[in-house]
C-alpha cells in the first residue's frame, strides 16, 4: 500500500467553482436546536387535534435524515473524487445529524416516551416510509469506486430525497406556523429547510457538473432512470401523504406541494421540470421564506444572525473623507 | 382554516411572485377578519348608556373616573371618537387591535370594545375629570398621538397592569444592593416591565470581598441572575420579563460580558434571553484609533480611593489619573482594536450588545450638575440621570437614590403634520404624558417610585417618518429627508419645551434640580438662538404641512419664560422603537427606514404580513428596504433628529452578510464621531442561496 499517493484538499485552487460558496453559506447558518424554546408550544399541543399527524410526519422525516446522515452524505463523500466538494458534502453530513437530533428534541419536549417509543415503532413498520427509505438507501449503497454514473445515480437520489421526499413532511408544521399554531416548531423546520434547500442545489450542481461529462446516449439513459425514479417515488408519495394526513382535510394542499417541490427538484439537477405549475397554499409559501422576516425579539430567536466575516480594524477604518463626499 | 390567513398571505406570495402589491388582498382579509372573527366575537349593547353600566358593575372599567365626568360628556368623548369614521387600514392593525389591545371578557370569548371605545376611555382616564384636555385628547388621539403600549392597554381598566412598563435599576457593589435589585427585577417584570439594570460598579471575577483576595465571582453570575428573574415573571404566561445589563467597557469582566451572547458560548455564561449593553467612553475611541491597548479597572479600587462608583466617573476624563495611581489595580492590557472587533463579531452573530457613548450623552445632558446619566434602557432611547440608592442591613432603613421608569408616547408624523394646530398637538401630548407620570406609583421600588414624583420625566417621540416621506415623494436618506427631520424635532423640541414651561407655570412647580440645570441659566438655548435662520426648500415645506417653521425670536420669548417660571418635566423626548403601537395605526415604526415593502412578522405566536403604509404599485421605488440604503445616510439623519432631543433615540442599524467586522466598525465609529447617543440592535439580512448562486454562475 505504500505506492499510494495522499493529496492534501488545497482550497487556495478553484477546484470547484461553487464548492466555497457552499461551504461559507453552511457555515454561516450554523445553529443548535437547544437555541430555539419549543417548550412554549407544550400547552397548544396538549389541545392539539391532529397529533397522530404530526408526530408520524416528524417520525418521517427523522428517518429521512437519518439515512442522509449514516448513508448519503458519507457515501457521496467518500466517492466523490473532488476534495472541496468531498469536505462540503461532510459538513452537509454533520447538519444533517443536527436535523435528526432536532426531531428527537421536539418529540422531547412534546411527547411522552411511550409515545416516542410508538412512533418509532411506527417507523419501523409503515411500508411507504420503508419503501422510499430502502429505495434510496439501495441507491447510495450501490456507488462504485471509479464509476461516475452510480455516483450521478446518488447525487440524483440525495436530491429527490432533500428536495422532493422532505416536504410532504415540511408541509404540516409550515402550514400550522403561519397561522400561529405550534410556531416554535415550524421555527426549527424552517431552519432545517433553510439548510436543506443548500444541500440540494449543491449537490444538484454537483451531480450537473458529472453529468455533463457523459456522452449523449449515456444521458438520455440517466434521464429515463431518473424520471422513473421520481414517478416511482411520488406514487408512493401521494399514498403516504392520504395516510398521515387522514382526516386532516389537507391531502390535497399536500400533494400540490409535492408536485411543486419535485419540479424543484428537477431544477437543482438541470433537468425540465415534469408537473403543471399550481397554485401552492400561502401560508406554506410564506413560510418557506425565511431571510429576513421581522422577529420579536423577545420570543423567538430568528432565523436571520449568522457567523461573522472579521477584518480587522485599521487606521483606514477611521477615515471618512469619501463618505462625505456625496 | 381562517380564510382571512390565507388572504393576508396571499398578499406576499403575489408581491415575490410578480412584484406587484395588491392591496384588495389585504382589504379582502381585513372584512374577512371582521366577519369571521370580531363580528361574531363583539358583545353588542343598545346603548353607550348601557355599556358603560356593564363595564362599571362587571368591574371591567374604574368607575372613579367616569364619575368625574356627567354622563353627556361622556357620550360627547364617544361620539367625536366615532365621528372620525376610523378604519383599520391593514389586516395586521386590525388583528393586532383585537389581539392585543381590546378589552376582552374575563373567559376570552367575547371582544368588549372597538377602536374608538378604547381611545374614548384611554381619553377620559387620563384627562382625570378635566374635560378641556379630554376633548383635546380624543381629538390627538383618532389623529396623530399614541401613548405607548402599556397605557393604551391599562388605562380605565380595573384590572390592570401599570400605564409604564419600562425601568433602569442602578445595582451598587454589596450583597445587600443585589439582592434588593434581584426583588425590583421581580417586581417589576411581574408588571410585564423591560428592565435595565447597570453591573459596571460590581467588582469583578477574582476581587477581594472582605480584603481577602480571589473571592469575588463577578458580573456574569449576577447577570445570570438577573436573566432567570426575569424568565421567571411572565405575566401569567403570556410574555416573558425581559431585561438589558450594561457594562462599562473598561470594566474589567468586559470580554466575558461581549462573548456571553455568542451563539456558541460556554452554557454557564451564556446569556440567551437577556439583552446586553456596552457603554463606550470616548477615551476607548481615541486609544483605538492611535491602536493603542486600553487598561481595565476594578470598581473596587475605584471606590476606594476615590469615594466615587466606576458609573459615577467620567472614564473619559479619570483615564490617566487611574493609569499614574499605583493603588488602582491594571486587571488586563487588551488592544482596543482586537476588543472592538469581538464586538462586532457578536453583533454579528447576536444583534447584542447596543452601545452607549457615555461622553456623547453626558456632554449634551442638560441635567448635567444633577449627576450623570450612566446607562439606558431596553430600548436605549432613555437617558436619564439616576443615583445609586444605598440598602442597608435589615435593621437600618435604605437610603433611596433616583431611579427611572420611562413613560412614553409617539406622533405619527404623517398624521402631526396635518393635525390643524401643531402646537396644541404636542401640548395635549405632553399633557397626557404627564397625567401618567402623575397617576403612576410604582411603590415596590421606591427609588423609581421617588424620581417619578420628582422629575415627571417622559418621553415623547415620533413614528411613521419613511411612511410620510414615501407620501411626499421624499427618499429616506435624501437631503430633504434630513432637512425634514430636523425642522420637525426642532418644532416638536420647542412645543414640548413650551408645554413643561406652561405646565410649571400653571401648577407652580418645576422638576427636581431645575435651578442647576442648563435650561434654568440658558446654555440649553444658546444653539437656538443664535442659529442661522434658513428658509426650508418647496418640498419640504410642503412636506411640514401644518407644523411651523421656529424662529430665533421664538426661541429667545421661549428662552426667557422657561428660565422665569421653570420646567415640570425633568427630561420630555425620546424616539422608541415603536413595535405593536405603530402596527395598530398603520405607521412605518418610529424614524426608522422600513426593512420590507411587505413584511413578515413574527410575534409571538403569530405570523401576519403587512405591506408597509401608504405602499401601492407606483411609490415602490420611494420605499427602499434598509438593508439596499447608505448607511451613513440613516446615520446622518438619526444625527439631524438626535440634535433636538434631550433624550436618545433608538438607532438600529441594518447590515447584510456581506459586510465584515470592520465596515460595522466603521459606521459605529462614524456614528460615534457625528453625536449620535446609542446604537440599538444591528439587524442582518441573509443573503439567501440563490442570490449567491445566482452572482457566481
Amino acid at each position: 500500500m505504500y505506492n499510494l499517493t495522499y493529496e492534501a484538499v488545497n482550497w487556495n485552487q478553484s477546484a470547484s467553482s461553487l464548492a466555497k460558496i457552499f461551504w461559507d453559506q453552511q457555515w454561516k447558518q450554523m445553529w443548535f436546536p437547544e437555541e430555539i424554546a419549543v417548550s412554549k408550544d407544550i400547552q397548544q399541543w396538549r389541545n392539539f387535534e391532529h397529533q397522530e399527524t404530526y408526530k408520524k410526519v416528524f417520525g418521517g422525516l427523522t428517518l429521512l435524515d437519518t439515512i442522509q446522515t449514516n448513508i448519503g452524505m458519507n457515501e457521496i463523500a467518500k466517492y466523490n473524487p473532488n476534495l472541496q466538494e468531498k469536505a462540503v458534502l461532510t459538513v452537509f453530513g454533520a447538519f444533517e445529524a443536527i436535523h435528526a437530533k432536532s426531531y428527537s428534541y421536539i418529540f422531547t419536549t412534546l411527547c411522552h416516551n411511550d409515545e416516542i417509543e410508538e412512533i418509532f415503532q411506527w417507523v419501523k413498520k409503515n411500508q411507504l416510509l420503508q419503501y422510499k427509505t430502502s429505495k434510496i438507501a439501495n441507491i447510495y449503497s450501490s456507488i462504485k469506486e471509479n464509476d461516475l454514473v452510480s455516483l450521478w445515480k446518488a447525487m440524483f437520489a440525495s436530491v429527490m430525497l432533500e428536495s422532493f421526499l422532505f416536504y410532504s413532511g415540511f408541509f404540516y408544521p409550515l402550514y400550522l406556523g403561519g397561522q400561529g399554531i405550534l410556531r416554535n416548531s415550524a421555527e426549527v423546520i424552517s431552519l432545517i429547510l433553510r439548510d436543506e434547500s443548500i444541500h440540494g442545489v449543491a449537490v444538484g450542481i454537483f451531480a450537473q457538473n458529472i453529468f455533463n461529462q457523459f456522452s449523449k446516449e449515456q444521458q438520455d439513459e440517466l434521464k429515463n432512470w431518473g424520471y422513473e425514479l421520481l414517478l416511482d417515488l411520488y406514487d408512493n408519495e401521494l399514498r403516504y401523504t392520504d395516510e398521515i394526513y387522514r382526516g386532516t382535510g389537507l391531502e390535497d394542499e399536500v400533494k400540490a406541494y409535492i408536485r411543486y417541490n419535485g419540479n424543484k427538484a428537477l431544477m437543482n439537477l438541470g433537468f425540465d421540470t415534469m408537473f403543471p405549475e399550481e397554485e401552492i397554499h400561502p401560508i406554506v409559501m410564506n413560510g418557506i421564506r425565511n431571510e429576513g422576516s421581522t422577529y420579536d425579539f423577545f420570543s423567538q430567536k430568528g432565523s436571520t444572525y449568522a457567523l461573522a466575516k472579521v477584518e480587522p480594524i485599521t487606521d483606514e477604518t477611521f477615515h471618512f473623507d469619501i463618505l462625505l463626499d456625496d | 382554516m381562517k380564510s382571512y390567513l390565507t388572504l393576508n398571505n396571499e398578499i406576499l406570495n403575489h408581491y415575490h411572485q410578480t412584484g406587484k402589491i395588491d392591496l384588495e388582498k389585504d382589504r379582502e382579509a381585513t372584512r374577512q377578519y371582521f366577519i369571521e372573527h370580531v363580528n361574531q366575537k363583539m358583545r353588542k349593547f343598545s346603548s353607550l348608556e348601557e355599556k358603560i353600566r356593564f363595564f362599571i358593575e362587571e368591574g371591567y372599567y374604574e368607575k372613579e373616573f367616569l364619575q368625574k365626568y356627567s354622563f353627556e360628556f361622556i357620550n360627547k368623548i364617544f361620539d367625536i371618537a366615532y365621528s372620525y369614521r376610523f378604519r383599520f387600514q391593514t389586516f395586521m392593525s386590525a388583528s393586532k387591535f383585537f389581539e392585543s389591545y381590546a378589552m376582552k371578557s374575563r373567559d376570552g370569548k367575547e371582544i368588549l370594545e372597538t377602536y374608538e371605545d378604547r381611545m374614548s376611555i384611554i381619553a377620559l382616564y387620563l384627562a382625570n375629570g378635566d374635560e378641556l384636555l379630554a376633548e383635546k385628547a380624543i381629538r390627538a388621539m383618532m389623529e396623530a398621538f399614541q401613548p405607548a403600549t402599556p397605557t393604551t392597554l391599562n388605562s380605565g381598566k380595573k384590572a390592570r397592569g401599570e400605564l409604564v412598563s419600562c425601568f433602569k435599576l442602578s445595582m451598587d457593589d454589596s450583597m445587600n444592593s443585589i439582592a434588593e435589585n434581584l426583588g425590583y427585577c421581580l417586581e417589576l417584570s411581574r408588571l410585564g416591565g423591560g428592565v435595565g439594570v447597570n453591573l459596571t460598579d460590581l467588582r469583578p471575577l477574582g476581587d477581594p470581598i472582605k480584603g481577602i483576595a480571589n473571592r469575588a465571582s463577578g458580573v456574569m453570575p449576577v447577570a445570570k441572575l438577573l436573566e432567570n428573574a426575569f424568565s421567571y415573571s411572565n405575566q401569567l404566561g403570556q410574555r416573558n420579563g425581559s431585561g438589558v445589563a450594561y457594562l462599562n467597557i473598561f470594566h474589567a469582566d468586559i470580554e466575558e460580558f461581549i462573548s456571553s451572547k455568542k451563539p456558541n458560548a460556554d452554557e454557564k455564561i451564556r446569556l440567551q434571553t437577556l439583552s446586553t449593553g456596552v457603554i463606550i467612553p470616548d477615551i476607548f475611541f481615541e486609544l483605538m484609533k492611535k491602536d493603542e491597548d486600553i487598561v481595565l479597572f476594578s470598581p473596587y479600587d475605584i471606590y476606594r480611593e476615590y469615594g466615587k462608583r466606576m458609573s459615577e466617573i467620567s472614564i473619559t476624563e479619570m483615564y490617566g489619573e487611574l493609569l499614574n495611581n499605583p493603588n488602582i489595580r491594571k486587571l488586563k492590557q487588551i488592544n482596543a482594536r482586537k476588543l472592538y472587533t469581538e464586538i462586532k463579531k457578536s453583533q454579528f452573530e447576536s444583534g447584542y450588545p447596543f452601545e452607549i457613548f457615555d461622553d456623547n450623552v453626558n456632554k449634551q445632558h442638560p441635567l448635567k450638575k444633577l449627576g450623570r446619566v450612566k446607562m439606558s434602557n431596553l430600548c436605549t432611547e432613555i437617558l436619564q440621570v439616576q443615583q445609586t440608592s444605598i440598602i442597608n442591613d435589615q435593621d437600618t432603613p435604605n437610603e433611596y437614590g433616583l431611579d427611572v421608569s420611562c413613560n412614553l408616547g409617539s406622533l405619527d408624523i404623517h398624521h402631526a403634520t396635518k393635525f390643524h394646530d401643531f402646537e396644541e398637538l404636542v401640548d395635549t401630548a405632553m399633557r397626557l404624558l404627564t397625567q401618567v407620570s402623575l397617576m403612576t406609583n410604582i411603590k415596590n421600588v421606591p427609588s423609581v417610585k421617588k424620581a417619578n414624583q420628582m422629575m415627571h420625566s417622559v418621553g415623547l417621540g415620533v413614528m411613521n417618518l419613511h411612511g410620510h416621506l414615501v407620501t411626499q415623494n421624499i427618499l429616506y436618506g435624501s437631503k430633504e429627508s434630513i432637512e425634514f427631520i430636523d425642522y420637525f424635532m426642532e418644532a416638536l423640541n420647542f412645543f414640548s419645551l413650551k408645554a413643561s414651561m406652561l405646565l410649571a407655570k400653571e401648577k407652580g412647580e418645576t422638576f427636581y434640580g431645575f435651578e442647576i440645570s442648563e435650561y434654568a441659566n440658558g446654555h440649553y438655548f444658546e444653539k437656538y438662538v443664535n442659529k442661522l435662520e434658513k428658509e426650508p426648500s418647496e418640498l419640504v415645506k410642503k412636506a411640514l404641512g401644518n407644523v411651523p417653521i421656529i424662529t430665533k425670536e421664538m426661541w429667545r420669548k421661549l428662552k426667557e419664560d422657561v428660565m422665569k417660571y421653570g420646567l415640570f418635566n425633568a427630561y420630555r423626548l425620546a424616539i422608541a422603537p415603536t413595535g405593536s403601537i405603530s402596527y395598530v395605526r398603520s405607521c412605518t415604526a418610529s424614524i426608522a427606514p422600513i426593512t420590507e415593502r411587505v413584511e413578515i412578522r413574527d410575534y409571538a405566536d403569530s405570523r401576519t404580513i403587512y405591506p408597509m403604509p401608504f405602499l401601492n404599485n407606483d411609490n415602490q421605488h420611494l420605499y427602499v428596504e434598509a438593508y439596499d440604503m447608505n448607511v451613513y445616510k440613516i446615520i446622518d439623519l438619526y444625527v439631524a433628529a438626535q440634535k433636538h432631543v434631550d433624550q436618545g433615540i433608538s438607532m438600529t442599524l441594518y447590515v447584510t452578510d456581506k459586510w465584515t467586522t470592520e465596515q460595522l466598525a466603521k459606521a459605529y465609529i462614524y456614528a460615534w464621531m457625528r453625536g449620535i447617543k446609542t446604537v440599538y440592535y444591528v439587524r442582518q439580512r441573509l443573503q439567501s442561496l440563490e442570490e449567491c448562486v445566482a452572482c457566481t454562475i
